[in-house]
């Protein structure tokens, strides 16, 4: 049965955030802009997790806390806290008010989801589980060398799914003996955070299982690489033919 | 004077903002200085404030041009320019990166002494305008840029009882 997920945040943004993050796992999120609203949906939904803003309109979460703590039905739900102050006091008034856990904002939606497995167990998708097991949706061989396509448009679901075939292929590539990759982005329409978030992870994948890997990457592509920080000094080649002729 | 004079105002903002550009957009920034202004006042821009109350009173808000909040929102949210939607998004963006600053201002003058609680974040954009206030301690802008675009600090804050 899937998580029930409420999130309670007066921004819609965070509430995206929430929500993308728990996109790999089983789960039903449900959304509520201020604490009014948040005990009414945390009563109809029964939710197994709360992710509870502070600061928000009409009823903080404090004061949403406070109240649950007050119903029978309400008071064992766990809850996780974002505050965007992580001053002492509030730090110390949240941990009073018997919450899980807390997170000061800024935060990446994986740190809320390892915070989260701290305290639940959380499922992969179905589909999530079968994609992890067909890891050759993105791979192709030439000769000892795999080659993995990225897709045209990297969102960060994609992300996620392409890191865990990933994850999958290195293991296969491992027990076959082959240490070479070809990363090709050519086929990318867009540089942007995600691709540039799964380039990393994909490069440092390699190097941590000792696979010699080159990116592949059109000359427009290669200049936009160089504006991140994070990219700005990877080797490019412009072709795969160049790619296998440097591993 | 005030002990207001003494906290390191531009540590505080510059640091907070570049955290939460590097957490939250994975999009390093680096001090401008001097801060270019015209660049984030003229042609459309948006504005986020915060506002805070208590010993310490004042506001802080972050200044972007249209296309550099739409460049926040495709990063924050994970998806392409030609993804991102309307305004009412961006601006619920720019609304919460600035309440990430504010939040990180408050906590270093909450523990500096300075107890004050955050107001939710308000949105101003438009093309041609101005905002001026008046009767403060301390008036500061900071300029922060990343490889494209640049962006303005603006602070604003009083002791309400100068020690």
């Amino acid at each position: 049965m899937a998580l029930k997920v409420l999130t309670v945040d007066d921004s819609k943004t965070i509430r995206l955030i929430v929500k993308k993050a728990f996109q790999p796992f089983n789960c039903e999120i449900f959304e509520a802009e201020n604490g009014v609203e948040g005990l009414a949906a945390a009563a109809k939904v029964k939710p197994g997790l709360i992710i509870l803003d502070i600061t928000m309109p009409v009823m903080n979460g404090v004061e949403m806390l406070d109240r649950m703590k007050t119903d029978a039905d309400l008071k064992n739900i766990p809850v996780i806290m974002l505050t965007a102050e992580s001053g002492k006091d509030n730090v110390l008034n949240i941990v009073k008010k018997g919450v899980k856990d807390y997170m000061v904002k800024p935060f990446k939606g994986e740190d809320l989801i390892d915070r989260v497995k701290k305290i639940l167990i959380l499922e992969p998708k179905m589909e999530e589980m079968a994609e992890g097991k067909k890891p050759e949706k993105y791979f192709t061989q030439i000769e000892d060398i795999v080659v993995l396509t990225l897709p045209s448009k990297v969102t960060r679901p994609v992300t996620v799914e392409v890191e865990t075939s990933l994850q999958a292929k290195i293991k296969d590539m491992s027990e076959a003996q082959l240490k070479k990759m070809i990363l090709d982005m050519n086929g990318v329409a867009e540089t942007n955070v995600s691709l540039i978030k799964l380039i990393i992870t994909a490069l440092q994948q390699c190097q941590k299982a000792s696979v010699a890997v080159k990116l592949v990457a059109n000359p427009k592509q290669g200049e936009e690489l160089k504006g991140f920080q994070e990219t700005s000094q990877i080797a490019v080649a412009p072709s795969i033919d160049m790619a296998k002729a440097a591993l | 004077m005030s002990g207001i004079h003494a906290i390191d105002l531009k540590s505080f903002v510059t640091n907070a903002v570049k955290g939460v550009f590097k957490t939250m957009l994975s999009m390093p920034l680096e001090l401008e200085d001097p801060p270019n202004i015209a660049n984030v006042t003229t042609g459309t821009h948006m504005i986020g404030t915060v506002g805070f109350a208590g010993v310490a009173m004042g506001n802080v808000s972050l200044f972007v041009s249209r296309d550099f909040a739409r460049e926040i929102t495709a990063a924050m949210l994970g998806m392409g320019l030609g993804e991102v939607g309307g305004d009412e998004e961006v601006c619920d963006v720019v609304g919460e990166v600035c309440n990430m600053v504010g939040g990180d201002l408050k906590s270093r003058l909450c523990d500096a002494g300075f107890t004050c609680s955050l107001s939710i974040p308000s949105i101003t954009y438009g093309d041609s305008f101005k905002i001026e206030s008046k009767g403060w301690d301390r008036h500061e802008r900071y300029g922060v840029r990343n490889s494209h675009h640049s962006a303005l600090l603006e602070v604003y804050i009083k002791a309400a009882n100068p020690s």
